[in-house]
């Protein structure tokens, strides 16, 4: 019983400090962006106000809603490709027999260690010859290898914990590797791959580097460059147009986690094992 | 014709090859080229203002002569040992609570997600109006509640810099060891755990015995990306510090940056080599304990 | 199944991105806020409502840094776009040396409008004209009117006024940039230059560590620590903005910053409206003052296809009127020396008399290719000695050596 009272007070106790310490920033982001950002750095007593909001909306030459927009479709579009791509290739590397599988896991994430600033000069090159700089596909092609590596991991280690037990019972019905992966590997690792999306989308939603580099209007701008749009030409930092603009950026992705937050902890799929 | 594609399909090597083939040509063409560039580049002095010659290590050697960037290379590393730690510690702490069947578990999933939603960009400008001297929240809250007597200058000592840099870069990075720990928690069913409390064991127990072994796996990925981002950290740095005080935060992702924009892409090149080595290094170190060699078979 | 509908998804993003662009002769890359922005399209529209040349404005974040990012990439590249750009003073000998700029034609008549002290050190490489200032930037003395009846003369005597007044400590007294960024050296120029020192490059050396830089750097350093009248965070946060605010917030009697700071506190609402003044900065006892030159200058692409279009945007953007305009409207302070004795700009800013014998003898930062570099060491040497880690001979010794090093590095 004692085990058991001292649990919940641990996990109470968690809980409460775990949500301080994810939300105090965000808190604080949100509380300057509904005041008059003046007085942050004054005496005047903060006057609720929601004008920063209407800034960052109706801006002109601000094209806010169109830069979110961008970023939206051009991270959910990179992170589909992505976790297809990586799942293709994890149940490769997980499932089937050939030489230089530990050569292709060790290949693709020793290339994933070079900064980006290394490489952006290169891709520009390649992108400007194709024609695809300030478009929505020249993003799209270096979001997704840039988050291969990543997602080929989470999954290739998810898969692999997906007991091979499974796999023949459905050969023995006479499921080929596409049926096996569609039918068996991917409910279970359900959560992985979840996860895989989730993040990688997290990441082509905040990417600045290669966005503020390959783009050069609204066409294909993303968020966090618009960010970088509002100061002032000797650092004028409109305090509140920021946050309300990051606020407004943090939205979709509180929205996407809040619609997947169960599909992140969904269990084993007992009818499968059975 | 479906019986042609099949036996196509089941000979050994080619199944493997189409599955991995878009993996492949994505990651060859915008990676592997640009970084084979890089590494060329990086044994000439390629730099706009001057004209190109082979120079073969002369790019490695100034800058190992420089102390500038070794002062970066140990900051570095430092600051990844110490921010990787505090983030696995956290990350791991956050997944245990996020596994178990709270009330308001949904709410806490969405919280803990946000510190990595919200762009650097900008949680980097709120630490920043965090840590302020003079309108800071840590400093008046600090003031208000008495614990201090005067504002403190967080990022005025060189000491107070980095572990703001830490905390500041922890707070972002601990959901994504947190979630990529839970997906694994995910997979170990609760019976394991009741039958071990029917058996005796304590939390300790349960968590070395059972959690730990089946976690090792998501915990080395989690540990081996986690090392390679930061390493690379750049974009909290920039804002927060810019580098400072007195050139003490620079890292060598600022370094590299530096050199490019300076139009010293020769050089920019061989620091993200160096970073290349560093990393290398470090992942194999870790996939060694991990002996993944062994999970793959 | 899914490799196709990647393919024809890729064709399709691809053809609609193609239809959303206009044609358009030049393209313009432009960086500021919103507001400026703004102003900037309507010089275009005009521009293109008298020539009939389609130019399309690029907007770029306003951080120098970021600019610069977004130029370095196309014209190490040798991309035809952008044909026309913005460049902050600090990097024109960069680009320059680059061979990224086509030469600046116009009459020497057009030439003699502009500030010659601007022109010769900062626009002019290799005997050629590669660029013009649209607007520039020195270093002024703000200081409260009300309490302060005659700006100091000496950097002594600030100090000693901050004493006499009782603002030591606790209450600032004097804000400037210090922080370790590019604004730290433009702050240190202006105390060396006014003891007699500087940064000074002959043939293949540095000379930073001089007697007279090492005073300066001193008594910066002595400003935060011994006379205690800037405040701590001088050296980890202060910069334009920061800076801007505490002269209004915290009772400063004293600031140095760039002109653009007069006009927010001629504003309704500004804490110190009616009650500051400017004035050239002080030198030390006895010796003259000094300004750093800053400021954006406009230049065209050695690789544009479009060459003598860009030179008719170029003369529209730097033609009386339109930098008239960017007097009045903006507040910006003009390239061009004449605008500054025009009636009406006078009347909506009478502080331009004052500002152009600053900008007249303001004094640009060295103009070699590797600049940056060289201020990156610079900047945290001498943040380094701000903070006290270091003491003024050390840091300036290794900065010097680091640059000198630099320099061998470059060498042809």
């Amino acid at each position: 019983m004692r085990e058991k009272q001292f649990k919940k007070a641990m996990l109470g106790a968690g809980y409460v400090s775990a949500v301080i310490f994810c939300l105090l920033p965000f808190v604080y982001m949100l509380y300057i962006s509904f005041i008059d950002a003046a007085s942050l750095f004054s005496k005047q007593e903060a006057a609720f106000t929601l004008k920063n909001y209407v800034n960052v909306i109706k801006g002109e030459n601000l094209h806010f809603l169109t830069y979110l927009k961008n970023s939206v479709v051009i991270a959910l579009i990179s992170s589909l490709v992505t976790v297809i791509i990586a799942g293709l290739g994890a149940y490769a590397v997980t499932r089937m027999d050939f030489k230089w599988k530990t050569a292709v896991l060790l290949g693709v994430l020793g290339v994933s260690f070079f900064p980006q600033i290394s490489i952006a000069g290169y891709i520009f090159k390649m992108l400007a010859a194709l024609g695809l700089l300030n478009t929505y596909t020249g993003l799209i092609f270096p979001y997704t290898a840039w988050a291969l590596p990543l997602s080929l991991w989470i999954l290739a280690g998810y898969f692999l914990s997906v007991p091979p037990d499974l796999d023949k019972a459905a050969k023995v019905d006479g499921a080929g590797n596409f049926q096996i992966m569609a039918y068996v590997i991917l409910p279970v690792a359900l959560p992985g791959i979840v996860t895989a999306f989730l993040l990688s989308f997290i990441f082509m939603f905040n990417e600045f580097l290669f966005a503020l580099m390959f783009t050069s209007d609204e066409a294909a701008r993303t968020v966090p460059v618009a960010i970088a749009l509002f100061t002032g030409l000797h650092g004028q930092v409109p305090w509140g147009d920021i946050m309300a603009a990051a606020a407004l950026t943090t939205a979709p992705i509180a929205a996407l986690a809040a619609v997947f937050q169960k599909r992140i902890i969904s269990g084993l799929t007992q009818g499968a094992v059975k | 014709m479906r019986n042609k594609a099949a036996a196509f399909l089941s000979r050994p090597g080619v199944a493997p090859f189409l599955f991995l083939s878009p993996l492949i040509a994505l990651i060859g063409c915008l990676i592997l080229i640009p970084v084979t560039g890089a590494v060329v580049n990086s044994l000439f002095r390629d730099v706009t203002f001057l004209p190109q010659k082979f120079v073969f290590f002369g790019n490695y050697i100034s800058l190992f002569s420089d102390s500038g960037f070794t002062r970066a290379a140990v900051f570095t590393l430092f600051f990844t040992i110490v921010s990787v730690f505090t983030e696995m510690g956290l990350g791991i702490l956050l997944a245990l609570l996020l596994n178990e069947k709270l009330p308001g578990r949904g709410f806490l999933r969405v919280a803990v997600l946000i510190p990595w939603a919200i762009p650097v960009a900008v949680s980097g400008r709120v630490w920043e109006l965090i840590y302020n001297f003079n309108y800071g929240f840590a400093n008046s809250f600090l003031l208000k509640t008495g614990l201090m007597n005067s504002p403190v200058n967080w990022l005025g000592t060189e000491a107070g810099a980095f572990l703001a840099l830490v905390l500041a870069d922890a707070w972002k990075t601990a959901p994504f060891v947190a979630i990529i720990v839970l997906a694994g928690l995910q997979t170990i069913p609760d019976e394991l755990y009741e039958q071990a409390s029917i058996d005796g064991a304590g939390i300790f127990q349960k968590f070395v015995y059972i959690t730990l072994p089946v976690i090792s796996p998501v915990i080395i990925v989690a540990l081996l990306f986690r090392t390679i981002d930061a390493l690379r950290v750049f974009d909290i740095i920039f804002v927060l510090t810019g580098g400072g005080p007195g050139g003490s935060t620079a890292s060598l992702s600022m370094f590299a940056y530096e050199r490019f924009l300076s139009g010293d892409f020769g050089g920019g090149s061989a620091v993200s080599v160096i970073l290349f080595l560093m990393a290398m290094s470090l992942s194999l170190i870790y996939l060694k304990a991990a002996k993944l060699s062994e999970a793959l078979k | 199944m899914k490799l196709k509908m990647f393919i024809l998804f890729s064709v399709l993003s691809l053809l609609f991105a193609g239809c959303a662009r206009e044609k358009h002769d030049i393209s313009f890359n432009v960086g500021g806020a919103p507001a400026e922005i703004s102003v900037w399209q309507e010089v275009v529209r005009e521009f293109t409502d008298t020539t009939g040349i389609r130019v399309k404005i690029n907007i770029q974040p306003t951080d120098s840094d970021l600019r610069r990012q977004g130029l370095v990439l196309p014209l190490a590249a040798k991309r035809a776009e952008p044909d026309v750009f913005l460049m902050d003073i600090a990097w024109i000998g960069q680009f320059a040396a680059s061979g990224w700029l086509a030469p600046v034609e116009i009459s020497d008549k057009a030439r003699a409008a502009f500030f010659r002290g601007v022109i010769e050190t900062a626009d002019t490489y290799d005997n050629r004209l590669i660029g013009l200032p649209v607007y520039i930037d020195g270093g002024l003395l703000y200081y409260r009117k009300d309490i302060v009846k005659k700006p100091p003369d000496s950097w002594e005597e600030l100090v000693r006024i901050c004493v006499e007044n009782g603002r030591q400590g606790e209450n600032p007294c004097f804000v400037w940039q210090g922080a370790q960024y590019e604004g730290l050296v433009c702050n240190f120029l202006e105390f060396a230059l006014a003891n007699g020192g500087g940064i000074i490059i002959e043939g293949n050396r540095a000379d930073i560590n001089t007697a007279e830089n090492r005073e300066a750097l001193r008594f910066m350093a002595g400003l935060i620590h011994k006379h205690k009248v800037s405040p701590p965070d001088t050296y980890t946060s202060m910069r334009e903005e920061e800076s801007r605010i505490a002269f209004e917030e915290s009772g400063a009697l004293f600031q140095r910053n760039w002109p653009y700071a007069w006009g927010i506190y001629s504003q309704e609402g500004s804490p110190v409206k009616g009650k500051t003044g400017i004035a050239p900065l002080p030198g030390f006892k006895g010796k003259k003052g000094a300004s750093t030159l800053g400021g954006w200058h406009i230049g065209i692409s050695a690789f544009s296809k479009n060459k003598e279009a860009a030179l008719r945007l170029v003369e529209h953007i730097t033609s009386y009127d339109v930098q008239k305009r960017f007097a009045i409207k903006m507040g910006w302070n003009p390239g061009r020396e004449d605008v500054y004795d025009d009636k009406d700009v006078l009347e909506a800013s009478p502080h331009f008399k004052q500002l152009k014998e600053v900008f007249v003898n303001a004094s640009a930062r060295p103009n070699v290719p590797y600049y940056t570099r060289l201020s990156s060491v610079l900047q945290k040497h001498l943040n380094a000695a701000l903070m006290m880690k270091t003491g003024a001979e050390e840091a300036l010794e290794a900065a010097e050596k680091e640059i000198n090093a630099i320099i061998r590095e470059y060498e042809k």
